[in-house]
């Protein structure tokens, strides 16, 4: 080396001079990063022009206190500009990409990912958009598609100090260099061998980046991973099934040891409560998804909300909510948490919005059930909820196998059978929203049956990286959707703006707005309270992402990613078939009055 | 003096141009599986998307992709499965006017009725079809679990989608030509 840089001193000169310059450059016009430090995300909603977090806050509201775009001038919102991303082919089992993410903006510059997982970081000044870098992960296309259920998704990123921190589909978490777009350092931490994929934005709490997984359609046993950034080292990862010895690992009553191959993925960014330190996520189905007499006993923690200790990863309390599950009805919706004033000091609740239909508000000290109702027009599978503890009536914790409404069930009896929601929801992971004024929580809903026929499952089917669901759905029924209010002092539906096709995107409040979009192209303002249309604009392609509101130069803008991708089109377009003329496409849309 | 060039420049070239075919047809002659081009079929029509790149398909979301590793069916019976689809399942047809100018399972439109399979996003023409049923033969049908080296032949060696296999020494019941299945 020393021979070599003697030799030929003025290569290696002009060298070091050719990047001391470069330096140079990209240090003058860049002004002191601004820092994302855990106070600043703490507080995130006194930022009230930026959009810190994925859900916005560390409570999930997804409510934007930003008012110039009201339900006085809505009607006059318009296009203020659009650009192309990438990130549209194929790979694996899939044809195409499509856009899941929620912008994340700070001080005006706006980072969006594509479904593949590169990083688009944009700058929003002077009423335009200017891409300032694009930093692309070059995902193993081949070995994360063909194990990703559900689509080639990716969520979005989070921001912690001068780095952007976000996830790709073949399992990496990724921490890039917010001024120049560089790959500072990179960590694999879900394994696609095992059918692990990640398609959810990173959490950061602390410094702390928490990874969620998925893969319960092949047989993985979900995790939820805490990634120390500082170090880039591992601080805790907690399985969402529980190992042998550790309490609810009773709950997996079978001799094939199906618990080791039991799902419960955790691919929906979380929520988290300051005041007690505790991370509130969402847990996925039990594998295989439709054969649970593979599987008796409840199957602790799939289908549950999980508290866990944020420093630890020690789960402080669950609570399930489809019991040793025969639907594929996951729960890894994202937890709301929102203080309601009640007769012996407020309410600490979490408020879910589950595939299975029903919306559950919990005591989110002690995991304890408070209420409950079905938020949509139809659910077969049973009568209702308890009113103690919010359980399926039919519930009956002396059975290994579950059968609630039997008729309807998908089992060993009943090989093919109609269920109501069907395996898609009710709710799936486009976010709800929660405006705090008005106590009104507003949930995407999918209005769906599906028919399902259940393959038995035996230990040799299980093969690594093949699909382990014990059946499949089909789409003999028209689905459609909603925005449904929901009083959460009452506990009562408060209004339903129903929709021709299912809510793929999620949900935006403002104080007297709610956005939302439509997989046929529309994107709609709703007013808060009447969930009367006030505005729309049709954008030419599937709308599969939540809108979110920011401001720049002192001028509020909404956004939303468009390019129909994900489940839908290739497992439940037959249900939507006026859908299946949706072209592919990867586009940010950014609208002001 | 140009004369003089001219005439051994062509020379060289004949022999360089005459050289560079052999090469390429020795090369072609040692690489090239006639069934290559029935394999791009499969990719490009997106066989993969239901029965995957080793031709199990198996459960899912999708419901169940017959395995064509498992397949009793002859060429002729690939060919019209392919450019006909199969009524009342999620298998398209690839064939343009399939059951309107074409005939399939001695069925037209009105004889299918609700059954009709869905249209495939690409037509094939024929040869296309003859291919991909080629391909199917020659490196799907009767063989048993996938393996390493199908996987590498399948992708490449770009992706790692391959690794679970490399795990795997190749056994006698790996190699073995299981021929057709009954």
């Amino acid at each position: 080396m020393n021979n070599l840089a003697r030799r030929k001193p003025s290569l290696r000169a002009a060298m070091l001079a050719t990047v001391a310059a470069v330096a140079t450059i990209a240090a003058l016009p860049a002004k002191a990063a601004d820092e994302v430090t855990p106070e600043r995300l703490l507080n995130a909603d006194k930022e009230p022009g930026n959009w810190l977090h994925h859900h916005k806050n560390f409570s999930a509201t997804r409510f934007s206190s930003l008012s110039d775009i009201n339900k006085g001038n809505v009607k006059n919102l318009k296009v203020a500009w659009t650009m192309h991303l990438g990130g549209v082919e194929g790979g694996g089992i899939w044809t195409h990409g499509g856009l899941e993410g929620t912008p994340i903006v700070e001080n005006g510059m706006m980072y969006v990912t594509d479904g593949w997982g590169s990083v688009y970081k944009i700058d929003t000044h002077g009423g335009k958009g200017t891409l300032l870098w694009k930093m692309d992960p070059k995902t193993d296309h081949d070995w994360a598609g063909a194990v990703a259920c559900c689509g080639v998704d990716n969520r979005g990123v989070a921001l912690w100090g001068n780095l952007v921190i976000s996830h790709t589909l073949d399992g990496r978490l990724i921490a890039t260099n917010k001024d120049t777009g560089q790959v500072v350092w990179q960590r694999q931490v879900a394994d696609p061998n095992k059918g692990e994929v990640i398609t959810g934005a990173p959490l950061i709490v602390k410094n702390m980046a928490i990874t969620g997984v998925a893969g319960a359609e092949y047989g993985i046993r979900g995790w939820i991973a805490a990634t120390d950034l500082t170090s880039q080292k591992e601080v805790w990862r907690t399985h969402t099934i529980p190992g042998k010895g550790e309490p609810g690992h009773e709950s997996w009553k079978d001799e094939r040891n199906s618990a080791a191959a039991g799902g419960g993925s955790t691919w929906v960014t979380g929520s988290y409560d300051p005041a007690t330190n505790t991370l509130i996520w969402g847990i996925g189905n039990p594998g295989p998804d439709w054969d649970n007499e593979y599987r008796p006993g409840d199957n602790l923690y799939t289908d549950s909300s999980l508290a866990l200790d944020a420093d630890s990863g020690k789960i402080k309390w669950h609570y399930q909510h489809t019991p040793n599950d025969p639907y594929d009805y996951d729960s890894v919706a994202e937890n709301v948490l929102v203080d309601i004033p009640g007769p012996n000091g407020p309410q600490k609740l979490a408020l879910e919005a589950d595939r299975n239909g029903f919306a559950y508000a919990i005591d989110r000290t002690t995991g304890k059930f408070v209420w409950g109702l079905p938020f949509v027009k139809k659910v077969t599978w049973t009568k209702g909820l308890d009113a103690e503890t919010g359980k399926p009536v039919e519930y009956d914790p002396n059975k290994s196998i579950q059968t609630y409404v039997a008729a309807v069930t998908p089992s060993r009896t009943n090989l093919e059978t109609d269920i109501c929601p069907g395996n898609m929801g009710g709710k799936n992971w486009p976010p709800t929203a929660y405006n705090p004024d008005l106590k009104l929580w507003y949930i995407p809903v999918i209005e769906s049956c599906n028919r399902i026929k259940v393959e038995v499952m035996t230990p040799e089917k299980l093969k690594p990286r093949e699909f382990w669901t014990g059946g499949g759905p089909s789409q003999p029924v028209r689905i459609t959707g909603s925005v449904t209010a929901i009083d959460v002092t009452t506990g009562k539906v408060a209004g339903k703006f129903e929709t021709p096709f299912p809510n793929l995107g999620g949900v935006l409040a403002t104080p007297d707005l709610v956005f939302s979009g439509q997989p046929s192209g529309e994107v709609t303002a709703l007013d808060a309270k009447s969930l009367e249309k006030l505005w729309e604009f049709n954008t030419g392609g599937g709308v599969n992402a939540p809108p979110m509101t920011f401001s720049v130069d002192g001028k509020q803008y909404v956004a939303i990613l468009v390019g129909l991708g994900g489940a839908w089109d290739k497992w439940f377009i037959d249900a939507t078939p006026e859908l299946k003329r949706m072209q592919p496409g990867s586009m940010l849309y950014v609208f002001s009055l | 003096m140009t004369r003089h060039n001219r005439l051994p420049r062509g020379a060289i070239l004949a022999f360089v141009i005459a050289a560079t075919a052999a090469m390429t047809a020795g090369a072609a002659a040692q690489s090239a599986d006639p069934t290559d081009a029935g394999k791009a079929v499969f990719k490009r029509a997106n066989c993969v998307g239901c029965h995957k790149w080793h031709g199990n398909g198996g459960g899912g979301y999708g419901g169940h992709a017959l395995s064509l590793r498992k397949t009793e069916l002859s060429r002729e019976q690939i060919i019209e499965t392919i450019g006909c689809g199969r009524p009342g399942t999620g298998m398209p047809f690839f064939t343009r006017g399939a059951y309107d100018s074409v005939k399939c399972y001695d069925m037209n439109r009105e004889d299918v009725g609700s059954r009709i399979p869905p249209e495939a996003n690409t037509f094939l023409r024929p040869s296309d079809v003859e291919a991909a049923a080629d391909y199917v033969i020659a490196h799907v049908k009767g063989k048993g679990e996938p393996n390493n080296s199908e996987c590498v032949e399948f992708f490449g060696n770009a992706s790692r989608v391959c690794d679970i296999y490399k795990a795997e020494q190749p056994t006698a019941t790996q190699t073995t030509h299981s021929g057709q299945s009954k």
